[in-house]
């Protein structure tokens, strides 16, 4: 599989290059550009680089297209981007899953060296929330009752190896307390056990679950991130709550195949950040739950590999297994 | 009576001359893709959702849904027509709408089709105004055990779908279960079955099993014989339903819609098994069941009613909860969000013009549906007299792209391929594609639910017999199999 | 007299669930079985494909005792050219564009029919190949290359 994506790739460089010389000249970007995306239209993923799409195109000067290639949480796309000609025509939505699936799936490519990673987009993070049948105000409660009851309480999830798993999975690891896993097909029926009570905990997020807590359905207990959200500033994060260096962001980023020149990762960089800055832009993933970011691919590529070493380490220490 | 009311405000907003327009655009948009063979509704409105991105909100919800009720019936026309389920749900309406496409009475299939998905569509709007709340809450109380014991009834049940020999059927129905399994297991987040193929880590998808079992299958079962075969009789006897058609219809669509009012309500099963479901019902109540399979018109009211109402009770849960009822919602959602409108719960409560609009423009799309397509029925009656030559090439053209569009993927066109080999095999050997079909729907769901119950009570069986839904499942399921075994030891099963 | 096990209906379908049961059962002993009250993911392939197998001797030792025969004959030829025909699109489609998999696969579908009028099939072919650029990457603004892959 690999072998036959470089022959191609070579190959349509060659020919792209001695065919069409006039293109081989034309000044970045002569042609629409190819924006994959793991995740099939409709989800997280999609929106948010639908979302980032229309003022990119416009700073361009070339339109950004979406191309949706679903499958093994995005590291389908990822493949393909990370094999595709490095000439700035094809870009990646690097999902949340880039920095899990490593330890979980066997990969095709370096998820690292493989790729020059542009920005990141935008950031969002997980709310705990809890059941009422389960008596704790807050994270120091929480850990002193799971800690009298270990094994016992259940949490739900989103999916094995999803962040709302994973954030769990983490504040085990750091706090030493055991819960039972639930784990759902996707986040809808996560919260919906949440609701009936079929779980007592779950890590949701924002949007979703902040409105049962408003309306006291579930109870909010701190949030992953490193900052408080703004959709509810009150709630205390968990690092400030009990469990320093507790951090959970889900990060979606863009990237490029890793030897594309310097030149085309700096415009990209450049228009990227001015679309991020758009205010519709910014409202479009604010709708999200995320926060548009924008920093320098250094920040990107030392937040990526950072990333990378702690979920290792979280999954093989809970014994997870992708493949 | 406040839900009521924001009803009456939803019409208000969507009655406006320029969005009927809209809509109507929608639905001849959604109907033309979905129309076509394997392009079922998920991928059109997939495909078609970013054209919505450049109107305003409310114009654009109601061009979705639109496009939503157009992509649907698309996918039961193709079922009708030439075999080819659009999506799971209509895969029933094949069975028997198929048939009498082939006896010349298409016409009257489609438009049963449209007429009883319509009736369904007027009492799921009434439902979700009037009842929505209560259902919502009556839905919360499935756990994991009351889903086990459902779907081991309906598991049970399923051997009544059986046209002929009962024992292939449940070996289909089991093969079917085994489909199901390719692909990552929820309860342990390992990949089944994946040969160490990225793509099948997802499973095998509906599209790629259907357009094999069903609609390669056919085609070459078509194409097979040395000397010409006509697949579709010459003789077409009436484009509209009979007043008998009409009177046979009706009872089935009422119960069609009760069945899927009921199951829409519950997240995760909804149009698929309902119409399955209606469809096995139907069948033991009938006066002579062997009619099923060969033409009867209460195989095509039943399931097109049960699968509507699903679809519009599935609105339940998001009023409630906030959650979007399916893969379909959540695109619609998805577009929302685009269009700058948070989308969540917030949606119900802070922005009610827009999603009463919607509900309301869901049935004003169903009403376009039917105005639109009854005059069609004609049209697409008279494809079908096209030289089959000509047909088959482009249903396996069509599919193909249905296929490579749901994820750009070639890989799936490939596995469709071999999917038509191993269905045409099936056929050939007489065994039905149909009950294959619903073990792969009904096998995930099932398992999930069943290591999910076990796994929350720590491995205690007692929890599907002390919990009173799923008691009250359970005992059904015991029922069943006393009545489906007793006449079978007494003599032979009768035909069907 | 011999049976002819080979046109037997029946014993083929035997035949085809024991190998497929079997294999089910063959590779699910890889994932971890657990036990009935704590199922790994092992438990229920494994399990499925057990009952799969049994299900065909059952079918298969009937088919031998009646003997049924499999109807009408066998389309080697439309079921091998139907699906080189969708595995050539798929191909073709990344690599060289969705014209000419379009047009490849239409010829070589309709070569799988009883009669191959080459003006006819041309002709479809145009149209075809016409009406699915315009749907598709006109209307609907696919991203699928028209000429030439990616």
């Amino acid at each position: 599989m690999q072998d036959s994506h470089i022959v191609r790739a070579l190959a349509l460089s060659l020919v792209l290059g001695a065919a069409h010389p006039a293109l081989a000249q034309a000044p970045y970007p002569a042609k629409p550009i190819r924006f994959l995306v793991g995740f099939p239209p409709g989800g997280t993923n999609d929106i948010v680089a639908r979302a980032v799409a229309p003022r990119f195109s416009e700073y361009l000067g070339q339109p950004v297209v979406i191309e949706n290639r679903g499958g093994a949480n995005a590291s389908i796309a990822t493949d393909l981007a990370a094999h595709a000609a490095p000439d700035g025509y094809t870009i990646l939505l690097v999902a949340p899953g880039h920095a899990t699936n490593p330890a979980l799936l066997k990969l095709n490519f370096d998820s690292v060296s493989d790729f020059a990673f542009v920005t990141l987009l935008a950031e969002s993070q997980n709310l705990l929330v809890v059941h009422p049948s389960l008596p704790v105000q807050s994270v120091k409660a929480l850990i002193a009752l799971s800690k009298k009851r270990p094994g016992d309480i259940n949490y739900g999830s989103s999916g094995t190896g999803t962040t709302v798993h994973l954030s769990a999975e983490l504040f085990q690891y750091m706090t030493g307390v055991k819960w039972v896993h639930i784990p759902y097909k996707g986040g809808g029926p996560g919260v919906i056990a949440l609701m009936a009570g079929e779980v007592s905990l779950y890590f949701g997020n924002v949007p979703t679950v902040i409105r049962h807590a408003r309306a006291g359905k579930v109870r909010a207990i701190a949030t992953t991130g490193l900052k408080h959200t703004p959709a509810a500033p009150e709630i205390p994060t968990v690092a400030e709550s009990g469990v320093p260096g507790y951090e959970v962001t889900t990060a979606y980023g863009m990237a490029a195949p890793a030897k594309t020149s310097r030149a085309i990762l700096d415009r990209l960089h450049a228009d990227a950040v001015r679309a991020l800055n758009a205010p519709d832009t910014r409202e479009r993933l604010q709708n999200l739950g995320a926060d548009p970011v924008g920093n320098t691919p250094e920040q990107y590529t030392a937040f990526m590999k950072n990333e990378i070493a702690k979920w290792g380490k979280v999954i093989r220490a809970a014994g997870i297994k992708g493949e | 009576m406040d839900i009521l009311n924001n009803l009456v405000f939803g019409f208000g907003v969507a009655f406006s001359l320029e969005n009927l327009a809209y809509c109507f655009a929608g639905v001849a948009l959604g109907t033309l893709i979905g129309v076509l063979p394997g392009v079922g509704p998920l991928v059109t409105i997939a495909m078609l959702f970013p054209i919505t991105f450049h109107l305003p909100a409310v114009p654009a919800i109601i061009m979705l849904a639109g496009i939503f009720y157009g992509a649907q019936y698309g996918g039961s026309t193709t079922s009708i027509l030439v075999n080819l389920p659009g999506e799971t749900a209509s895969a029933v309406t094949c069975i028997d709408g198929y048939q009498m496409a082939r006896r010349g009475r298409a016409g009257p299939a489609l438009a049963t089709a449209a007429l009883a998905s319509f009736f369904a569509g007027c009492v799921g709007t009434l439902l979700i105004a009037l009842a929505g709340p209560t259902l919502g809450e009556w839905a919360l109380r499935f756990g994991a055990a009351e889903y086990t014991s459902l779907m081991l009834m309906a598991l049970v049940a399923s051997a009544v779908m059986t046209q002929g020999d009962a024992v292939k059927g449940l070996a289909m129905v089991v093969l079917g279960l085994l489909i199901g399994v390719v692909g990552v297991d929820v309860n342990s987040g390992m990949a089944r079955y994946s040969f160490g193929i990225p793509e099948l880590i997802d499973g095998i998808g509906f599209t790629v099993v259907a357009v094999g079992l069903f609609a390669v299958a056919e085609i070459v079962v078509n194409l097979e014989s040395r000397e010409a075969r006509e697949v579709y009789t010459g003789r077409v006897t009436g484009l509209m339903p009979t007043a008998r058609d009409l009177k046979d219809a009706a009872w089935p669509t009422v119960r069609g819609t009760a069945v899927g009012a009921c199951f829409g309500v519950l997240p995760g099963t909804g149009p698929a098994l309902s119409s399955f479901a209606t469809y096995m019902l139907e069948k033991k109540l009938a006066k002579d069941p062997s009619r099923f399979g060969q033409g009867a018109i209460e195989g095509v009211a039943a399931p097109e009613a049960a699968n509507n109402a699903a679809a519009q009770t599935a609105f339940i849960p998001m009023l409630t909860l906030g959650i979007p009822a399916s893969a379909t919602m959540a695109v619609m959602l998805a577009a929302l969000t685009l269009q700058g409108i948070a989308t969540g719960p917030q949606v119900m409560f802070d922005k009610p013009d827009l999603f009463w609009g919607l509900i309301a423009s869901m049935w004003i799309g169903n009403f376009l549906l039917v105005i639109l397509n009854l005059p069609l029925v004609g049209v697409w009656v008279r494809l079908l007299t096209v030289p089959y030559r000509w047909l088959f090439p482009s249903i396996i053209l069509f599919s193909s792209i249905g296929n490579y569009s749901v994820s750009n993927n070639p890989f799936d066109v490939y596995l469709c391929a071999v999917i038509g080999v191993l269905g045409y095999v099936l056929v050939k050997l007489e065994c039905e594609p149909a009950p294959l079909l619903l073990g792969y729907v009904l096998g995930p769901l099932l398992e999930e639910n069943l290591r999910r119950a076990l796994l929350i009570a720590r491995g205690d069986p007692t929890v599907f017999f002390t919990r009173p839904i799923s008691l009250a499942f359970m005992i059904a399921t015991v029922l069943i199999l006393v009545v489906m075994v007793v006449p079978a030891a007494r003599g032979k099963r009768h035909g069907a | 007299m011999k049976p002819d096990l080979w046109n037997n209906r029946d014993f083929l379908a035997g035949l085809l669930f024991i190998v497929l049961g079997g294999l089910a059962v063959a590779l699910a002993r890889d994932y971890p079985i657990g036990s009935t009250m704590r199922m790994g993911p092992g438990y229920f392939p494994m399990v499925l494909g057990g009952i799969l197998f049994l299900f065909g001797v059952y079918v298969l030792l009937r088919g031998v005792r009646s003997g049924d025969k499999v109807k009408g004959e066998w389309g080697y030829r439309p079921l091998a050219l139907i699906a080189l025909s969708i595995v050539l699109f798929g191909f073709l489609l990344d690599r060289v564009g969705m014209v000419p998999a379009i047009v490849v696969a239409l010829f070589v579908a309709a070569a799988a029919g009883r009669e191959f009028r080459l003006k006819e099939v041309l002709l479809l072919a145009v149209v075809m190949t016409a009406f699915s650029v315009a749907v598709f990457s006109y209307g609907l603004k696919l991203p699928y290359p028209l000429l030439g892959g990616y």
